[in-house]
């Protein structure tokens, strides 16, 4: 089965997974707050790396033209302590995600949410924890 | 006559009275008695966590990435007993989060906004200025140190060193920051070396000792390279910084930091700086930082090329990236 592309240029407020990253590495600088890419594809890579994880993965348009995405999140360590790990996620899954693009290279996106086709509710890599939520 | 003048007299000062009752009120709601913890502090984002030489300490409440792993400074395991090492002083281990700057050093250290800078000589202001409008201009985006006093949204933690003559090291360890090098703050009783033979470095020199509870680190003989905040308050090789580190309860550790540099301040800069204990089990990881840092790629500032030049990895770039 075809993967499906639909981009939408949605505004949004930020409530990205590279939420951590973006006092020191600048959120704004890099992506667009506003542009939201929403796909679907095969995910081709996880990289568990530092400083950030990477996710991959391969949509292929209407067209047939594949277009790998570069998707960032966080420190493994961050997702880590969230209960994940390198189970949850794994090559060749399909996967619908959202995205801010990167404000030059459209490709390399900060990952809004992601979840797999066949459980379309449970967001991959997120979790909210009380002090998260402000209780502290 | 007499009677009115009593009477005035009562109404003026059931007034007094009134007012003084009133105002008392509203102090009792922004800052509690002295010896009072868990109340709020001055603004709704500060809570008092314990006194320290007669003044309360304010623990600012961030939320999201900062403390992030720490217990909640209302949680009563914060206000236990300070643990001991076996030879009596206070064991300062953690892993902590916070306790320094990272996104503006002056009102995280307690000042005004703006007092900071105010601060700063000509030439210093002028270089913030630059750093401030550069793009990826800082050198801790790169995986180089960050270095003191500055504590990024990571755990962190202090190393005990004893050997057989007792505490001879204490080495301070990030999990991110520090590039992966170790501070070492030497505790065996030596001086810092000839100002003339230093070469200059990330963290410098330190040397430590105990001043009752209180583990004091003085530190002279670092670069200028490293900035204190994001926004880049920038510093010289004369920097000379005094870290008085007291773990006033078994959920607080407390920095009072004193830095003098007569190149970039027009006087010594006192600030006071608030780590909260851990949650149990949350031990420092693996951080790698150089291993995939893909900084300024999506945004178009740092090609691959670019990347390499000035030693970070810069990530892979992909033949099917779209623009």
């Amino acid at each position: 089965m075809r993967t499906h592309l639909t981009v939408m240029l949605t505004v949004l407020g930020f409530v990205g997974l590279i939420a951590p990253a973006a006092a020191h590495h600048g959120f704004e600088t890099e992506y667009d707050n506003d542009k939201v890419i929403s796909a679907s594809g095969v995910v081709s890579k996880i990289e568990w790396t530092n400083p950030h994880m990477h996710v991959y993965v391969d949509v292929t348009d209407a067209a047939g033209k594949l277009t790998t995405y570069n998707l960032e999140l966080t420190s493994p360590n961050a997702i880590q302590r969230l209960g994940w790990n390198k189970n949850d996620l794994v090559a060749g899954e399909k996967v619908t995600f959202k995205a801010h693009a990167g404000k030059v290279v459209e490709s390399r996106a900060a990952l809004d949410s992601l979840v797999k086709a066949n459980a379309p509710k449970q967001e991959i890599f997120k979790g909210q924890r009380p002090e998260d939520l402000g209780s502290n | 006559m007499k009677k009115m003048f009593v009477l005035s007299a009562a109404v003026i000062g059931t007034i007094v009275l009134l007012l003084v009752h009133l105002q008392a009120q509203q102090r009792g709601q922004g800052a509690p008695a002295a010896g009072q913890t868990g109340g709020r502090g001055a603004n709704a984002n500060e809570i008092v966590v314990g006194q320290l030489a007669g003044r309360p300490v304010i623990q600012p409440v961030r939320r999201g990435v900062d403390y992030r792993d720490a217990i909640s400074p209302t949680d009563p395991a914060m206000n236990g007993p300070v643990p001991r090492l076996p030879d009596g002083h206070p064991d300062l281990t953690g892993p902590w989060e916070g306790g320094g700057s990272d996104n503006d050093m002056g009102v995280e250290g307690g000042l005004k906004e703006g007092e900071l800078d105010s601060l700063l000589l000509p030439a210093a202001r002028k270089l913030k200025e630059e750093r401030s409008k550069a793009i990826y201009g800082e050198p801790y985006i790169y995986c180089l140190p960050m270095s003191v006093p500055r504590i990024n949204p990571y755990p962190w933690k202090f190393v005990m060193g004893y050997t057989s003559k007792g505490l001879q090291y204490v080495y301070q360890l990030h999990e991110t920051g520090d590039a992966g090098a170790h501070r070492v703050i030497y505790m065996d009783g030596r001086r810092h070396p000839d100002p003339a033979t230093l070469i200059a470095s990330w963290w410098g020199h330190s040397v430590g000792r105990w001043e009752g509870d209180t583990l004091v680190i003085d530190t002279v003989g670092y670069n200028d390279k490293f900035w204190f905040d994001a926004p880049g308050t920038p510093h010289s090789e004369k920097l000379h910084t005094v870290e008085r580190w007291t773990r006033i309860s078994y959920g607080t550790l407390v920095n009072d930091f004193t830095l003098e540099d007569p190149d970039t301040f027009s006087k010594p800069v006192q600030l006071r700086f608030v780590a909260r204990i851990v949650k149990p089990g949350v031990e420092l990881m693996e951080y790698i930082c150089a291993e995939n840092n893909q900084i300024g790629l999506a945004g178009g500032y740092l090609g691959k090329s670019d990347a390499s030049q000035i030693g970070i990895g810069g990530g892979p770039v992909l033949k099917d990236e779209k623009k």
